[in-house]
């Protein structure tokens, strides 16, 4: 019983490490590809070129900077820094632009920045006034 | 009348305290007296919540304006149902709701018999537990989410209700859910002072199965109702996008179901007793976690939840509650005998619990990592949804074969039934080959699907055998895994070979998507009740030119909600190849941009879903205790 017990636990210990390596491996390999740094445009904008591969950035859409691409969807335009106004980035982006998307909304956008310096969006996202609850509840 | 309820609050909070407090001093002493007094304060905590939530369902009925909760989620247009759902639109009424739905349970469970054949001691212990947390909610409702606050002088009309909340999912999705975390509190309870006070006469999972089941089908129901609401209302153009949000109420819905499972083989063999003390009470604790998510602002989440100041009690909670758990657990008795060779039943159901457990692990995990990864990185770092399809899929495949082989095994070692084990197994094949066959061959899916359809095929034989009573089976569990092999059906195609095109057309022009011809009919704007409409009305015909459908997708703008705009989406429903249609809006020239995918076998995982939610609830009738051997 003893011995059966004992023999019973190492099967299990084993199975548990298999297990454990199987996922671990499958999180490993999730972490090092689906993993994106969440940045405002001021930290991108001092962050070495190699981390701006895959990035999601958040900022506010400068006034007057909305252009509409020539064909096709999409839009570009300038994002600047949340806090410190005097930060900006150009934005180009194809796609789908959502209806709450307007000067001064707050954005999310998430793809990488180019060599130039411009940052090419596959992600354009506004980020919704709280689904529960309104923001300035005082206004 | 306000002040009057929230004085109910704070008579809630004194009432919980005080018999808490009774009831520690009580076993302190060693003494079994005061049972009858604690035993009273439910019902005063109860009546308490009671009366307050009636009086704010009373505000927000009678348009009370000068209530800022009525002024702030309801307005004069808004129907009387949506009024009344409007009762959990925010967070000081969805955490009142969530406190009734526990002080209710635990009234409800101290009239059952199961309750009064409790040892004296136990019971004591019981309240213990159970008045800690309805204490706290009291108090977390009375000091920083009052429901009752009042503005004057009182405005004439209030800001209304959000349009994405005008909707049938309102009344039902956040109630079952609220349902579902409350219920598990009174099982997590009993087993809390079974921990202490030792096992004497039913155990805990005996003497709440009815509030263990139930809560798990509210929970169950609770999530799909949101996947789909998601996916037929919100135009978030899926039911599952692995936000915040969502991940948090499926946290202790895997805790739960794991438990479900461990305690099986608890029930069968009386082993692994301290481990679903564990687990029960870990369930109870993440449904105030997944509150703590989703109320605390400390994730930023595209869908982004008022920030209320409950964050760091509910944290300061959850830590005292882990804490006191896990002293219980390993102070408490241990079960008997240690577990039968892995490749056994019991082998299996362990198995299945442990996927459950890191599936709950790694999702809470990835949640939090914008939090986790600030410890060693400059910026903090996200995981997108393709992170979680990557890590979480081929676990829940791998669950779905598990789930597929553990009914045809034995108890002690090896397969039992072999016949039946085949049958699923070809019922597995048929259906892998179908999908083979139709052309849909990518590799994981496949196997899903193989696993699904043993799983079906197999719960239908065992169905037919229990009826001729020739197993022990209970129907309520087959029922529940064929609603679970439904569900995979329908994530297993609906995923991977979901289509997703955006469209521009002109009137009249048409585009392709899969087989399927889409000619934009009409478009132009309108107004309904209290909103502006966009709305674009489209042909789909199939390959041979025959009309399938008439969608008219909307994008509206509500009159109250100023530079908002919702999106109304339509759906041509089927049991294969669903057509699902969103208007984007207008591009630079004027044309209607919409968008338009093909869902194959999407409604599969309703039809499993109302199966999963349903079915269980036939289990809810215990065992007579000759059965109650052989699981």
């Amino acid at each position: 019983m003893a011995r059966t017990t004992k023999k019973n636990s190492c099967m299990y210990a084993f199975i548990a490490l298999l297990f454990l390596g199987g996922v671990g491996y499958l999180i490993f390999s999730g972490l090092s590809e689906n993993s994106t740094y969440f940045l405002d445009v001021a930290e991108a904008k001092v962050q070495e070129q190699s981390k701006l591969g895959n990035i999601r950035l958040f900022g506010t859409v400068q006034s007057g900077t909305i252009v509409p691409p020539s064909e096709g969807l999409g839009v570009s335009f300038n994002l600047e820094d949340q806090h410190d106004k005097t930060q900006t980035m150009h934005v180009r982006y194809t796609g789908i632009v959502p209806d709450t998307f307007k000067d001064g909304a707050e954005v999310i956008v998430e793809g990488g920045v180019q060599p130039d310096g411009t940052f090419s969006a596959k992600v354009l996202m506004t980020k919704c006034p709280s689904k529960y609850q309104k923001e300035n509840r005082t206004s | 009348m306000y002040t009057l309820a929230f004085a109910l609050l704070l008579l809630a909070q004194i009432a919980s305290i005080a018999a808490a407090g009774l009831a520690l001093i009580q076993t302190w002493n060693h003494r079994t007296t005061g049972v009858v007094l604690v035993e009273k304060a439910h019902l005063v905590v109860s009546t308490a919540f009671g009366l307050a939530s009636g009086i704010l369902l009373y505000g927000l009925v009678q348009r009370d304006y000068s209530l800022e909760y009525v002024a702030s989620y309801t307005d004069n247009a808004l129907e009387t149902f949506y009024r009344l759902a409007a009762f959990w639109a925010g967070q000081p009424g969805s955490l009142l709701f969530w406190a009734l739905a526990v002080a209710i349970s635990g009234s409800l469970f101290a009239l059952t018999r199961s309750y009064a054949e409790l040892p004296a001691r136990t019971k004591l212990w019981y309240w213990i537990f159970f008045f800690a947390i309805t204490g706290f909610f009291a108090t977390l409702l009375a000091l920083w989410s009052n429901p009752f606050m009042q503005i004057h002088p009182a405005p004439q009309d209030g800001r209304g209700l959000n349009p994405l909340l005008q909707n049938p999912g309102m009344i039902f999705h956040p109630p079952l859910l609220f349902l579902g975390y409350g219920g598990f509190t009174v099982p997590a309870c009993v087993a809390l002072a079974q921990g202490v006070c030792g096992r004497e006469g039913r155990p805990w999972y005996q003497t709440t199965r009815v509030f263990f089941i139930t809560a798990w089908c509210f929970l169950t129901a609770g999530i799909l109702l949101g996947a789909w609401w998601a996916y037929m209302e919100l135009g978030w153009g899926g039911y599952w996008g692995w936000d915040p949000v969502e991940n948090a109420s499926l946290i202790p819905w895997l805790i739960g179901t794991a438990t479900l499972h461990t305690l099986i083989i608890e029930q069968g063999r009386g082993k692994l007793t301290r481990i679903n003390i564990l687990l029960i009470s870990l369930t109870t604790i993440s449904g105030f976690f997944a509150t703590f998510l989703v109320r605390s602002g400390i994730i930023d989440s595209v869908h982004a939840f008022g920030q209320g100041p409950v964050g760091v009690p509910l944290l300061i909670f959850m830590a005292f509650a882990l804490l006191a758990t896990l002293l219980i657990v390993l102070f408490s008795e241990r079960g008997q005998g240690s577990l039968e060779n892995p490749f056994s039943r019991e082998g299996a159901l362990c198995l299945t619990a442990w996927i459950f457990l890191i599936l709950g692990f790694i999702i809470l995990c990835a949640t939090m990592w914008p939090v986790i990864s600030r410890l060693w990185s400059s910026a903090p770092m996200g995981l997108d949804a393709d992170f979680y399809n990557r890590v979480c899929l081929p676990l829940a495949t791998l669950l779905l074969v598990v789930m597929a082989l553990c009914p045809w095994l034995s108890w002690k070692l090896g397969f039992k039934d072999k016949n039946g084990l085949v049958l699923a197994l070809a019922g597995g094949l048929v259906l892998a080959g179908c999908a083979w066959y139709l052309s849909y061959e990518k590799l994981h899916p496949l196997v899903s699907q193989f696993a699904a359809g043993a799983i079906l095929l197999g719960s239908l034989v065992l169905a037919a055998r229990r009826l001729a009573h020739k197993t022990s089976f209970r129907l309520g569990t087959l029922g529940c895994h064929l609603g679970v092999a439904l569900c995979a059906v329908g994530i297993a195609f609906s995923g991977p070979y979901k289509l997703t095109r955006d469209l521009v057309l002109e009137e009249g022009e048409s585009a392709q998507i899969d087989a399927y011809e889409v000619r934009l009919k009409s478009a132009g704007t309108g107004r309904g009740v209290d909103y502006e409409y966009l709305r674009a009305t489209l042909e789909i015909r199939d390959s041979s030119g025959t009309l399938v459908s008439t969608v008219s997708p909307e994008k509206r703008a509500y009159d109250k909600f100023a530079g908002m705009y919702f999106s109304e989406v339509d759906v041509a429903s089927s049991f294969g190849k669903e057509v699902y249609a969103s208007v984007s809006g207008l591009d630079s020239r004027g044309k209607i941009v919409v968008q338009v995918s093909i869902e194959p076998l999407v409604s599969w995982i309703w039809v499993g879903g109302i199966f999963m939610s349903l079915i269980p609830l036939l289990n809810l009738r215990s065992r007579g205790r000759t059965d109650q051997k052989s699981v």
